[in-house]
């Protein structure tokens, strides 16, 4: 009888001890964590939307440029000289105050000379063409393969303040963009600790310091290049969602945009077939699909007349920006030691440029990235090349000019007209521009 | 032998019990419909029954994961009044608007199910009229997609979906190229000339359309008009 009595009590009893317990832990509020707020003052670019930006390699380096990595990016198996090199646009050093000689020689015998993105009046004439031609700016790319090491670090450090320099001068806008390629999971811890180091020794985000560094909704953009490819990575989409994360922070310190395979929406292709790219995208402010090689001149229509709009109406709905890739051509034949691979997707003296210029225009794209301002190895460099016929000799292989009848800053002309376009001056249609 | 048939009538009798017993599944006990609007102008996006644009539809929880499809009206309607309470991956496919990526919609009872497109081409300030013994349509073309118009066309039935794949009578013309928002289509039907499909004193059904030169695309239509001859 007494167990019974016991019985009928033990609920009142818990009950009891639930209710002091309650009065005990009354829900501890987290403190709500305070999102950056930027001064904008004086910043020249606030967002990326009517911008037409390239990517920068940077990554050249020639003998005697106090950088000591050699000819990088220029050489091939350890040697640059006839039948050794990676390159296959020879840039026009016409108007470099510093240049390199090299072993190549044209046909007259002249040496045939290099500049390097070390050198400081390098960078500067680069961003003075920027300005000349009404292009907004560059995304720096920042290797983290490179800059893992000691001499890379040092390299595109120097080349960073070299652009951080020139852009200010000339107010051209300038943006981090991370290339992931090579990368491992290991690498995104190193990947925030650069990341935090590059913002504490240049003052990125100071306002004054440099009224030039993209900002976009509100806080300043980092690019993260890389992310959803289906080449066999060291890295997982995970990965680059917990690197958002921290690179974002509590307090949504940076926007970002992230580089992203060409299929990134309907996962097939060159895309790993994960649901977590649309999560990590949807996490990010911008994106940037990597459009180079996935088609050409005959092909473009095809097969990006539907899917652009289609990116863009899913980003609209989304609430994600989005920025096409324009390209003006493509080759590597001395990269890949194949001969059929000299333009491999000719430029048309523009015409293909203008075409993607005009269908992302007129599909609703209000920013575009243009692969690259002087990429040369892949022969999508826009700045001032040798024209074809005026190149230096190159053993039994040679270098693919930009067209004989152009003239050698063609390139910059045509994206700077892009850059018109997308700044809202009327009276640009499909039909690439004449140059008067 | 008695025995027997007592047997066979048990065996009987278990057999059809445990046939029914398979039959005894819960019918489809929910309804999916919406309309495919104009993400613009949020007005339908009229469409082909026959041909035309298809939602394709995959049932969670089952590991063949088998593609179904249902057929849109012409009034860019649709409607499953036979579908199970579920969640599904629900793909508008093989349409005339800019493709949209798959959702995933949990059906339960009557659920409405929009879909907001991109109309490849919009027809604009549509006129179809008897003139003379022709019937006349004009219209402006809003291609939204850099692709060229590959042909446009006027259709004639004596129902009311008509349409490229379901027309007794047409008149088409080849574009082949971008068209400029500006320019005023013409494409005429002659009726003496199809006199064994349109009989005189009879009433039909037009509606005029154009189709994108894009992989898979279907045409794009203004509402169909109906006309006594």
């Amino acid at each position: 009888m007494r167990l019974l009595h016991l019985f009928l009590l033990l609920p009142f009893l818990s009950f009891s001890c639930r209710g002091a317990d309650d009065d005990d832990k009354k829900p501890i509020e987290p403190k709500p964590v305070e999102e950056v707020k930027y001064d904008e003052t004086g910043v020249l670019f606030k967002s990326y939307k009517g911008l037409v930006m390239a990517g920068y390699q940077g990554w050249f380096t020639a003998e005697g440029d106090g950088a000591g990595r050699g000819w990088h990016h220029y050489q091939k198996n350890g040697k640059f000289e006839p039948g050794f090199t990676s390159i296959d646009f020879w840039p026009d050093v016409t108007e470099y105050s510093k240049t390199y000689n090299t072993a190549f020689k044209y046909a007259d015998g002249t040496a045939a000379k290099v500049y390097s993105p070390y050198d400081e009046e390098s960078v500067d004439l680069h961003f003075k063409w920027m300005q000349e031609h009404d292009i907004d700016g560059v995304y720096m790319q920042r290797f983290v393969g490179e800059v893992k090491g000691e001499s890379g670090k040092k390299h595109f450090n120097k080349v960073l303040a070299n652009a951080l320099k020139a852009s200010k001068k000339y107010g051209r806008a300038i943006s981090i963009m991370y290339d992931l390629s090579g990368s491992a999971s290991a690498d995104m811890d190193f990947i925030v600790k650069d990341w935090e180091e590059l913002q504490k020794q240049f003052l990125l985000f100071d306002n004054k310091e440099y009224p030039q560094y993209l900002r976009h909704n509100g806080r300043p953009l980092l690019a993260i290049w890389g992310v959803g490819f289906n080449d066999g990575r060291k890295y997982t989409i995970a990965d680059i969602q917990k690197l958002v994360e921290k690179l974002k922070g509590p307090t949504k310190k940076a926007s970002i945009l992230l580089g992203v395979p060409y299929y990134w929406r309907t996962l097939g292709n060159d895309t790993e077939n994960s649901q977590l790219l649309h999560t990590v995208i949807k996490s990010a402010d911008v994106i940037m699909p990597w459009a180079v090689g996935r088609y050409n001149a005959s092909s473009y229509t095809d097969i990006a007349g539907t899917h652009l709009p289609a990116d863009i109406a899913w980003c609209k709905t989304n609430n994600i920006d989005y920025a096409p890739l324009v390209f003006p051509g493509f080759s590597w034949g001395n990269l890949k030691n194949d001969k059929s691979l000299y333009n491999q997707i000719p430029r048309g003296k523009g015409d293909f440029l203008w075409q993607q210029v005009a269908g992302a225009k007129l599909s609703g794209a209000e920013a575009l990235y243009v692969a690259m301002f002087d990429e040369v190895d892949e022969g999508t460099a826009i700045f001032k090349t040798k024209k074809e016929g005026e190149t230096p000799l190159n053993a039994d292989g040679k270098f693919v000019g930009i067209e004989p009848d152009l003239p050698s800053d063609h390139y910059l002309w045509l994206t700077g007209q892009a850059a018109r376009w997308f700044h809202g001056e009327s009276g640009f249609t499909a039909q690439r521009p004449v140059r008067k | 032998m008695k025995k027997t048939k007592t047997y066979i009538s048990a065996l009987l009798v278990a057999f059809l019990a445990s046939a029914c017993s398979i039959d005894n599944y819960p019918a489809p006990d929910a309804q999916l419909y919406g309309t495919f609007l104009d993400s613009e102008t949020n007005e339908p996006v009229e469409q082909d029954i026959i041909r035309g644009s298809q939602i394709e539809f995959i049932e969670h929880g089952y590991s063949s994961e088998t593609k179904q499809t249902m057929l849109v009206k012409n009034d860019g309607t649709y409607r499953n009044n036979l579908i199970f309470s579920n969640t599904y991956t629900i793909t508008p496919v093989r349409g005339n608007f800019v493709p949209l990526t798959p959702q995933e919609v949990t059906v339960k009872g009557e659920t409405q199910l929009d879909f907001k497109v991109q109309p490849y081409i919009r027809l604009k300030d549509v006129k179809i009229e008897k003139v003379g013994s022709k019937v006349v349509a004009t219209f402006k073309l809003q291609q939204t997609v850099i692709n060229n118009v590959r042909k446009i066309g006027l259709y004639v039935h004596p129902e009311p979906s008509v349409g490229e794949p379901m027309r007794t009578a047409l008149a088409e013309q080849e574009i082949n190229a971008a068209t400029d928002p500006n320019k005023v289509y013409k494409l005429e039907l002659d009726v003496a000339a199809n006199s064994n499909v349109l009989k005189a004193g009879n009433q039909y059904f037009f509606r005029a359309g154009a189709i994108i030169d894009a992989p898979e695309s279907k045409f794009n239509y203004a509402k169909a008009v109906r006309l006594g001859l």
